[in-house]
């Protein structure tokens, strides 16, 4: 992999020299008009339109030419001069080892004059006529790109897509020319799409924003925590004839072992009334749905209530299992639901809620899901007042007063004919 | 413990058993209701008659304690029916008896002047002496004189016939010597039977009783074989201030027994029994008191019973040499039986002679 990855990246460099080397042979601007005191820049290079001296009918034409430093100033350039005697005009010429920039006259008046320039050995990546001569170039420096990767989601699980965005700034001096992204290949993620691709082949200098540059999608294949590849900017400046590349950051993605589909059991439970008096009946309704396509299995659905609440009746699926009721089913189908009734008899006077409480297999684990019902306020019964003596306290009085009636009947009877 | 058997026979002997079960009870129209009746001793009360509305008025006389016989609506004070009727149904009357168990003594009361009661009781007892061992007493309320001659010549008969039955003694009261005891006849019945009743439960306790001077069921057999077998029953309650000599005396006067007598002059024999707070009951009192009685009529019993808080009370059971007052009423008997012969033939010949009707004899009638 990383074999592969060098390899890319020398093709590509090579395919960039080959295209500066085209590039630099072959840089010439024609008829190109500079009025006296300015210049033209090519580059670093200032050409600088020095002086016309006129004279009867024939002018006199200076040019200069000057190397931009980068610190602001400049070093003159040895510019060789040859006049044709034929036509008066001016031939003026630099020569270095690599670069030749020869300046034709074509035309001279007394304020401008019309000059071909030809240039080689030069990978131009920046040319301008510039007013006001040397005090007014400007030295064209090195760019230099800020790369950024961003990811839509850094949690995923298998089989998910993430979107990735690449960004760039020329926080350098010189303009990026032939920018080229390589968005950087991770390993553990196959790439799906290229979403956008159409990123400016040249960021000049100075721009505060980010641009954007590339946005692709790929899908996790791998779980674990994964690091993403870097994305690389390669781009050049024809000022100094040197390759640069950016790399970006390298955002991280969890990558979760997918899902297994499993069953999810909702339960609500409703009670029929929420105020009744002691003594009274209250019936609730558990609602059971499986709202996934996978049935649960060993559910089982039991009634969590106070102790002042005494189960009383419900529905057939209701089995009695230490005393409280439960019901249990090997398997609930995908999708199925049903609703089951619960009714207690009332024996406090209080505020009260009964929970329901669903455990089961969803496919891959045991689950238990509770719900809690509304309050139901328990009041005071109509004759609840009697209750609040023990039994006794009546039954005693009837009972002694059924046998003196008893007695008396039976007395009486003794004495009857 | 002794074992007491009271019969009450016809209306008159129904209502004063009624009454002594009532006084058992301790009193009181609901007494029975929240009461156990408070006999000294095992007594069996049964209630005898022919008519069932009688026995069905009673109140505190259990229903099993009352006997039937059944005879349409009494019988209509004829003692040749009534006797007749005891002698049809004694196999069921002794049966009842013996069905009680065995007893010390008996009591059978009586009017003497109705029917059924009158009728039944001198056959009765004579059944029970040729039956059992036990001494016998009859209580017998003779009539109002005024209730006409038929209850006087019946109270006559009943009265010899009861005699010599084999009685061990025949204890008097008579409704025309208390009729004080109420205003009107229904009151009068009322206070009569109670004042016997509270004697006749009196002279249980003493019987049956521990007693600081004994007197016992022999005592009164002997005070009972005195005398021409005819007995009365003084009774007298002292109010806290009168000595208890005043009191004895009080038993022994009209106003204290049930019958006319002077006890003094016909007495025969005695038993005087004082029951009341150890206070009240002065011996020495006592003793001069009884020794006057006794030199007068000759024996007398006497017992105490000590009850803590109680007025003294004095029960006297005196038996008659000679009673004028009976005498009296059988002079109005034969009288009264004359009477009605008289006019049983009067009658008969009237009827031969159809009287009325034969004075148109011979005679048509003419328009
Ligand atoms: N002291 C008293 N005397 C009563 C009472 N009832 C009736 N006598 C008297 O008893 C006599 C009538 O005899 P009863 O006992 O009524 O008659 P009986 O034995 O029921 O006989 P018949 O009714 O004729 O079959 C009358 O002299 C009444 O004055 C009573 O409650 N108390
Ligand atoms: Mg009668």
């Amino acid at each position: 992999m990383k074999t592969y990855h060098i390899v890319k990246c020398g093709l590509i460099l090579i395919f960039i020299l080959i295209l500066s080397t085209g590039t630099a042979s072959a840089f010439n601007i024609y008829d190109e008009e500079i009025y006296k005191g300015d210049g033209y820049q090519i580059n670093n290079y200032f050409i600088e339109v020095f002086n016309i001296i006129s004279h009867e009918d024939s002018r006199l034409l200076t040019i200069n030419m000057y190397q931009l430093k980068s610190d602001g100033t400049y070093e003159e350039l040895d510019v060789k001069r040859e006049t044709n005697v034929n036509n008066k005009l001016t031939k003026h010429k630099y020569q270095s080892d690599i670069v030749e920039i020869i300046v034709m006259e074509k035309n001279c008046t007394s304020t401008y004059a019309t000059v071909d320039i030809t240039t080689s050995g030069i990978k131009v990546v920046y040319n301008q006529p510039v007013k006001g001569g040397l005090s007014s170039a400007k030295f064209i420096g090195e760019p230099s790109l800020l790369l950024t990767k961003e990811v839509d989601k850094t949690n995923v699980e298998i089989g998910d897509t993430i979107r990735v965005t690449i960004k760039a700034k020329n926080v350098g001096s010189g303009p990026a020319k032939g920018i080229t992204i390589d968005h950087g290949i991770t390993p553990g993620f196959t790439f799906k799409s290229a979403i956008y691709t159409t990123y400016p082949e040249e960021l000049a200098a100075g721009n505060p924003d980010y641009t954007q540059m590339y946005i692709y999608e790929m899908e996790a294949a791998q779980s674990g925590t994964v690091t993403l590849t870097p994305a690389i900017a390669t781009y050049y400046c024809s000022t100094y004839d040197s390759e640069y590349s950016s790399n970006s950051n390298s955002p991280v993605v969890t990558v979760a072992q997918e899902a297994v589909e499993t069953s999810v059991l909702e339960l609500t439970v409703t009670p029929h009334k929420t105020e009744l008096q002691r003594g009274n009946k209250v019936t609730f309704t558990v609602s059971l749905r499986n709202i996934k396509d996978i049935p649960a299995t060993t559910v089982r659905l039991d009634m969590i209530y106070p102790y002042n609440l005494t189960y009383e009746s419900g529905c057939e699926d209701i089995k009695i299992i230490d005393n409280k009721p439960v019901i249990q089913k090997s398997i609930y189908e995908a999708r199925y639901e049903d609703e089951y009734d619960y009714t207690f008899l009332a024996n406090e006077v209080g505020i009260y809620n009964i929970t329901a409480k669903v455990s089961y297999n969803d496919g891959a684990n045991n689950i238990i899901n509770e719900t809690t019902s509304d309050m139901i306020y328990v009041t005071e019964g109509k004759y609840d007042f009697l209750k609040e003596y023990p039994l006794y306290v009546y039954i005693i009085p009837i009972i002694i007063i059924a046998a003196i009636a008893g007695w008396i009947f039976w007395r009486r009877n003794q004495f009857k004919m | 413990m002794l074992n007491i058997l009271i019969i009450g026979a016809g209306q008159c002997g129904n209502r004063i058993l009624d009454s002594i079960n009532n006084k058992a009870f301790g009193g009181g129209r609901f007494s029975k209701y929240y009461s156990k009746q408070k006999f000294p001793s095992r007594v069996e009360t049964i209630a005898v008659n022919t008519a069932i509305n009688d026995l069905k008025e009673m109140q505190y006389t259990k229903a099993k304690d009352r006997l039937h016989i059944p005879h349409l609506h009494g019988v209509g004070a004829n003692r040749i029916i009534g006797k007749q009727c005891f002698i049809d149904n004694k196999d069921l009357i002794m049966r009842t008896i013996k069905e009680r168990g065995d007893f010390d003594v008996a009591f059978v009361i009586t009017s003497s002047s109705g029917g059924t009661g009158s009728s039944f009781s001198p056959p009765l007892i004579e059944e029970l002496k040729n039956t059992y061992d036990f001494p016998v007493y009859g209580v017998v309320i003779l009539p109002f004189r005024e209730e006409g001659t038929i209850y006087l010549q019946n109270t006559a008969f009943c009265l010899k016939e009861m005699h010599n039955s084999g009685v061990d003694g025949i204890i008097l009261g008579d409704n025309q010597f208390l009729k004080y005891a109420g205003t009107d006849i229904q009151s009068a019945y009322d206070g009569i039977n109670s004042m016997v009743a509270e004697r006749i439960l009196f002279l249980l306790e003493a019987l049956d009783s521990e007693m600081m001077m004994v007197t016992d069921l022999g005592d009164f057999k002997t005070v009972m074989s005195g005398g021409a077998g005819i007995a009365t029953i003084g009774f007298a309650k002292g109010d806290g201030t009168n000595s208890i000599k005043s009191i004895i005396q009080q038993s022994l006067s009209p106003n204290g027994l049930l019958f006319s007598s002077n006890i003094y002059e016909e007495g025969s024999r005695a038993m005087i029994i004082l029951r009341g707070d150890r206070k009240y009951l002065n011996i020495d009192d006592i003793s001069s008191q009884i020794d006057k009685l006794s030199s007068h009529i000759g024996h007398v019993f006497k017992g105490v019973i000590i009850r803590n808080g109680e007025i003294p009370k004095i029960l006297s059971v005196v038996t008659l040499e000679t009673t004028v007052e009976l005498d009296n009423l059988y002079t109005l008997a034969v009288e009264a039986i004359q009477m009605e012969k008289e006019k049983h033939d009067r009658m008969a010949l009237e009827k031969e002679t159809g009287a009325a009707f034969s004075k148109i004899d011979g005679l048509e009638p003419q328009y």
